[in-house]
Parts: structure tokens; sequence; C-alpha cells
């Protein structure tokens, strides 16, 4: 099993979920999948996505979930307000950057 | 045509000069810095007549440039010794620069045992001093709206509160809003009010009626990077408009404000709760900012156009990023407090353990209205509750305790305004989370170690604005060394600590870097304005770097050393839950920031 906390516009993934409480969704845990293969379960694209946690790490796009993961999903415009997305390596930003240091 | 305005308390004079060649480009913190380092004595007593109170609107405060009417307030800080610089919104820097002020110096106290409290009052070309002891031992919220009916010109108002008065070590500098209605503006850190408390002044007001807007040297180069700046801040997902092309929410900050960080924070394990003893708050959410944003929608709602609620709201005239907020009473949608930020929904809420929005909007509006700094406050409040005083959670025990601070002979009201340090070991505790006697913000330095090494360098005591890292350290979580620039702390760390500085001079809030890291356009569209306005070329780097000079150079003469540079023992010794990591950068490492400096 995957636990899921939803967060901004992602709440929306939840029916009837508000903003003062945690959004919480449970899915089946599958062998081998990426962060990024188990976005696209959820019908989400790299553009729509902040940064995430997974278990309070910062997400990349080819962690390997395990069985039991906590992962934080946060939409595009929600991430740790510092400037210098593409300085986090998690590739999730929306526009091209010249510096890559992964 | 600027000008420096020169106030001596100790015989209630003033006089104008001319801007001194040396301070020629200098502005907001560059200005500040400069002159507490060069005019204040490093051993004199804080809250005697040898410390001076610095006022500077920032480079650009009155242009059109986005977001850049920050004002900053220097002095040597009552609350770590050392030098300070704090900034703010409001209307005051708009105010100074439209009427030419480069800068305010204010000298000496009146003489011990004076019973009298002053105003000064600063219009074009002419300065008061008013004895205004009906302005004094009032809340603030009271004090700003009958200062604009006394001063019916919609001034910008700055000064001290209650606390600032009893020269309290909490004590802020507060600001009025664009709206008066709020004295939330603060320039809030170091304990800054005491010091304008100990000179005797409550208020400083500034008229710009006759006023002009200031003119760039290089209007055309001003112009293109301005508009380049404003271009790229609202297209930026953080920084940007408050909805999309199809209507959809935007940008963060308009929607949730800094406070946006508490739900991230939160997920990352990094927020620091319950007197910094776990990374993860139950109740995070329910005073987040998106709790927030809900609040005030269910509000508009429910009360139309008499609800005082808002996000997406300007702390100054011309903010385009507009992080601020306006949080109502659930009950009768009226004004509650403006703005909730992050830092404080964290001092008051999670740092307590009380999750209850309700109750953290009444702390925060007792703060401005007593004229104390939200994160020392709170964190003075989570000493009351280490030490068996409160509860923590006990909401309603924290509002009781902050009320007895309008009391003027209430043991316990001093105790709550004196500051994390003196509470915390005036009861005991050894989990004292301070750097040079100021306590830690909203971020814990053992998962995000970058943050900590901007705490335990900075000159200012612990400051999470002084160099924000956190973009680039909190891969750091866990220890993986797969971060090649974890080998550069040090440089990372003084890099961002020059740029800020070099921010907080421009006038420009901080919150653009959350851009023009991103943006290459954006960032040479706030390097244009700048060069264009002062019609020459200044580094960016050079710049900063000369502030934090002047600044290191203070604390050194105060009798500051390296071993001033360090974090409370108990993050070495003490792992964060839910990472289990404690703070494990190096004496070493930590010296090596500022190394041959
Ligand atoms: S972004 Fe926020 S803090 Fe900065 S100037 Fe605008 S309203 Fe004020």
């Amino acid at each position: 099993m995957i636990e899921i906390h939803l967060y901004g516009n992602l709440r929306a993934l939840v029916s009837g979920s508000n903003a003062s409480e945690d959004t919480v969704l449970k899915l089946e845990f599958v062998e081998n999948e990426t962060f990024a293969q188990f976005t696209g379960r959820l019908g989400l694209t790299p553009a729509d996505l902040g940064d995430c946690f997974i278990n309070g790490n910062l997400a990349k796009a080819d962690y390997v979930l395990a069985d039991g993961d906590r992962i934080g999903l946060f939409p595009f415009n929600m991430v740790l307000l510092c400037g210098g997305q593409h300085l986090k390596g998690h590739g999730y930003t929306r526009d091209d950057v010249d510096v890559d240091y992964y | 045509m600027s000008k420096i305005l020169r106030i001596d308390m100790s015989d209630l004079s003033h006089k104008w000069e001319a801007v001194p060649k040396e301070y020629e480009i200098l502005a907001g913190r560059a200005f500040t810095s400069a002159v507490v380092n060069k005019e204040v004595e490093p051993m004199s007593h804080p809250l005697r007549e040898n410390n001076m109170f610095v006022i500077s609107p920032g480079l650009l405060a009155g242009t059109p440039a986005p977001s850049s009417g920050r004002l900053s307030v220097g002095a040597k800080s009552p609350l770590t010794g050392g030098i300070k610089e704090a900034n703010a919104g409001g209307l005051t820097a708009d105010r100074l620069a439209r009427i030419g002020i480069r800068g305010i110096i204010i000298d000496g106290a009146p003489s011990r045992g004076s019973k009298d409290w002053y105003s000064i009052v600063v219009r074009k070309d002419n300065c008061e001093i008013v004895k205004t002891n009906n302005y004094a031992d009032k809340g603030l919220y009271e004090l700003i709206g009958k200062i604009w009916k006394d001063y019916p010109v919609k001034p910008g108002i700055i000064g001290c509160g209650i606390a600032g008065q009893r020269l309290m070590k909490c004590a802020g500098v507060f600001g009025n809003n664009p709206e008066n209605t709020d004295p939330g503006r603060y320039a809030g850190r170091g304990g800054l009010g005491a010091v304008l408390g100990s000179k005797r002044i409550v208020a400083i007001i500034s008229d710009s009626t006759g006023g002009e807007i200031p003119t760039p040297k290089d209007k055309e180069r001003f112009d293109r990077g301005r508009k380049a700046l404003r271009e790229a801040l609202d297209k930026h997902p953080v920084t940007g408009k408050l909805t999309s092309d199809d209507g959809k929410p935007f940008g963060g900050l308009k929607n949730y404000g800094t406070n946006i960080l508490q739900n991230i924070l939160n997920e990352a394990g990094g927020l620091p709760s319950m007197g910094f003893s776990s990374g993860r708050f139950d109740g995070a959410a329910k005073i987040s900012g998106e709790a927030v944003h809900e609040l005030v929608d269910k509000t508009k709602k429910k009360f139309g156009d008499a609800a005082e609620a808002s996000y997406a709201h300007a702390c100054h005239p011309g903010c385009v990023m507009r992080c601020s907020n306006a949080v109502p009473y659930e009950k009768t949608g009226k004004l509650h407090v403006s703005p909730l930020e992050y830092e404080s929904a964290w001092a008051l809420g999670t740092n307590l353990g009380i999750g209850v929005l309700h109750d953290v909007a009444e702390l925060n509006r007792l703060c401005n209205d007593l004229g104390l700094d939200t994160i020392e406050a709170g964190n003075t409040l989570a000493m009351l509750m280490e030490g068996g005083l409160i509860k923590y959670g006990d909401g309603p025990g924290a509002i009781k305790a902050l009320k007895e601070a309008y009391s003027t002979d209430s043991a316990l009201g001093r105790l709550v305004c004196s500051g994390t340090q003196t509470a915390g070991e005036a009861l005991g505790v050894t989990r004292i989370p301070v750097v040079k006697g100021q306590a830690l913000p909203a971020y814990d330095p053992r998962p995000i170690r970058g943050i900590g090494v901007t705490y335990a360098t900075t000159t200012m005591g612990a400051d999470h604005t002084a160099g924000y890292t956190i973009a680039a350290e909190i891969l750091g979580i866990k220890g993986t060394v797969t971060d090649p620039r974890a080998l550069n702390k040090a440089e990372l760390s003084r890099a961002f600590q020059a740029t800020t500085a070099y921010i907080d001079a421009t006038g420009y809030c901080l919150f653009i870097a959350f851009c023009i890291l991103d943006d290459d356009d954006g960032f040479k569209g706030m390097t244009d304005s700048v060069n264009g306005f002062l019609g020459k070329d200044i580094d960016v780097t050079e710049y900063g770097m000369a502030i934090l000079k002047n600044e290191r150079a203070f604390n050194k003469n105060a009798g500051f050393t390296e071993k001033d540079d360090r974090l409370p023992e108990f993050f070495r010794t003490e792992p964060l839950p839910p990472h289990n990591v404690t703070f494990d950068v190096t004496d070493a490492e930590l010296d090596a920031v500022f190394k041959g400096m």
C-alpha cells in the first residue's frame, strides 16, 4: 500500500476533500514502479508537479517505490520557497534550464 | 537630491545633510549597516544613549520597479548584542523615498528619568519632534488609527509598541499596512523596537505630500530592467499571477502566501514542532496557507463585500507578488489579523503545538498590538511550555499568558516579552533554540543543514532570510552525498548571504529570489533596473560582500568570535524525527564560510 498526501489543486483527486484537513489517498503498491510511473498512474504529468516528497525526501523521477512509502504530492505552484528549481535536481521544473547539477 | 536626516534625541534637535560620497550608492541594508558599523560604538549598551537607530528605504523604493518598497532599519541589537538589520514593507519606504530621504539617523536619548514620549514627523524638507505622551502605552491597532486621524495625509508609520516602550527584547518595529487596518508590517527581529523605546520614540510618521517619484539616471535601462523583472515574476509559478488564463489557481504566493510552506516543510519532515522536538506536526494543515485560502473564500461567500478577508494582498504599494493576506474572524467576517505569515503561523502555532487557526491568528494579533516580533515571542512562549508553565497545544493558555504583557506590573507579562534565551534560562530550560541570542525560525537545521549553516554564521543571529539556501540544501536530507554542491556548503552559504544582502539594499523584496534564480531574464531585469537607476554598473556579489564585511567588522569589534557561530548543543545531540538526524556540520566547515574575510 502507498499512502499519498495531496495538496493544493491535487486534493481534487479525492472528492469532498478540504484544505484544512489532511487529504490522504491509499493506492495499491506495484512492484518495481518508479515515482514517474506512479504519478503517471494518477494521470499526472511532470508539468503538473512541484516539489514532491517520498518519506520526507525530495522525490526524483527514477526513485523505485517501496511498499509502505508515504508520498507527498504538491502541484506545480507549490514548491519550497527558495528559488532555483533546477538546483534541486528532481527534474520537476516547468522550464528548460541550462545548469543541470545531476 | 537625496538627503540624510540626523536627529539627536538628547536635545531634540535635528539637521539635514547631503549624502556623503562614501554612501552615494548605499541604501537599505547597505546604508544602515555602513552607518552602524562606522558610527555606533560597538561596546555601547544597545538600550542606552550611545546606540543609534538608522532607517533607510531601499534604493528603488518609491519607483515603479516591482515589489521594491522595502524599508530597512538598523542598530546594535539588544537581543544579540551585535549588528542588526531588519526590513519590512508598509508605507514608510515609499513616503521617505518620495521626499528624497536616503536615511534617518537617530542618536542620543532624553535624559535619564525623562518621562515624556515623542514622535517624529517627517515631511518634505521639514522635520518636527513632537511630544506625544498620548501615543504611549496604547495598543497599536488603536494607535495607527489615531495617527491617521491626527495626520490625515495617509502617512507611513513605524514605531514601537508597549513591548518596545518597556525595553523588552522581543520588541519589533511595527509598520502600518497600506490600508492602515493593521500594524502588522514588522521589521521584527533583533529587538529593535526596544531601541526606539530607549530613545523615547513611539512613532515615526512620514508624509510624502509635495514629493515626487525618484528619477533614474538611465531611465531607458531602468525601465527595460523593471519590465523584464515584472514579466519574469508574473509568469513564474511561485511569484506569478493569481490565476492562469483558464482561471485556475496559479501563483503560489498569491494563493497561499508564505504559509504555503507549512504543508511543504511538514511533508519534508523539516517543520520544527513543539519546541524543535519533531519535524512533523499533525495540526499543520489546519493552520496552513491553504486553510487560510479556504477560510477567505468561505468568508467572502458568506459576507460578500463586507468581508475583511483576502489573499494576494500587497504589503506595500507596488508589490506585484502580493504574498500577504488578511485573515478574518470566521463568525463576523471582520479582520482578525493581517498578515498571517509562515514564520508567524509556525512560531505561534506549530512550534507551540497549537493547530487551531483562530488561536494562532489571535496570538498574532496580540503580537501586532503589543509590538512584538512573532518569531521571538512564539519561541519565548515555547520556553514557557518547555518550562512547564503552559502545556504544549494549549492555545487559550498561550493567549492568556501573552495578554499579561499589557499589564504594567505582571512579572509573567515581562517574561513573555523578554526573549527566548532570557525566558528559557529563567525557567531552567536546557533546549533553548537560539544563535547569538536570537531564536531560530521555521526550518529545522537538522534535516536542512544548509539553513543551519546560515543560522550559525550570519551576523544577525539565527535568521532564515540571511541566506536562503533551502532549495540547494534540502537534498542533504538523510545525508545522501550525491549532491556535488554538498562539498561546497561554505561557498554556497556565503554566496547566498551576499546576494541576499544586495537584494536587501535595493529595496526589492527578497522573494524575487524565488523567481530570478530560475529565470536569467528576471535576474538581468533586476540588475538592469538597479544599474539603470544608479547610472553605473555594480557587481551583485561584490556589493553584497561589502555589506557583510561591515556587519562582520561591527560584530568582531563588539566581541564576537567564531565560537558565536554555533548552533545550540541539542541540535547536535537530539535526533529529529521522522528523519532522526542531527546537525552534523563540523565547526571547521562553519568557520570556512567567512574564512579570510
Ligand atoms: S512579496 Fe509579500 S513580503 Fe514581499 S513585498 Fe510583496 S507582499 Fe510584501
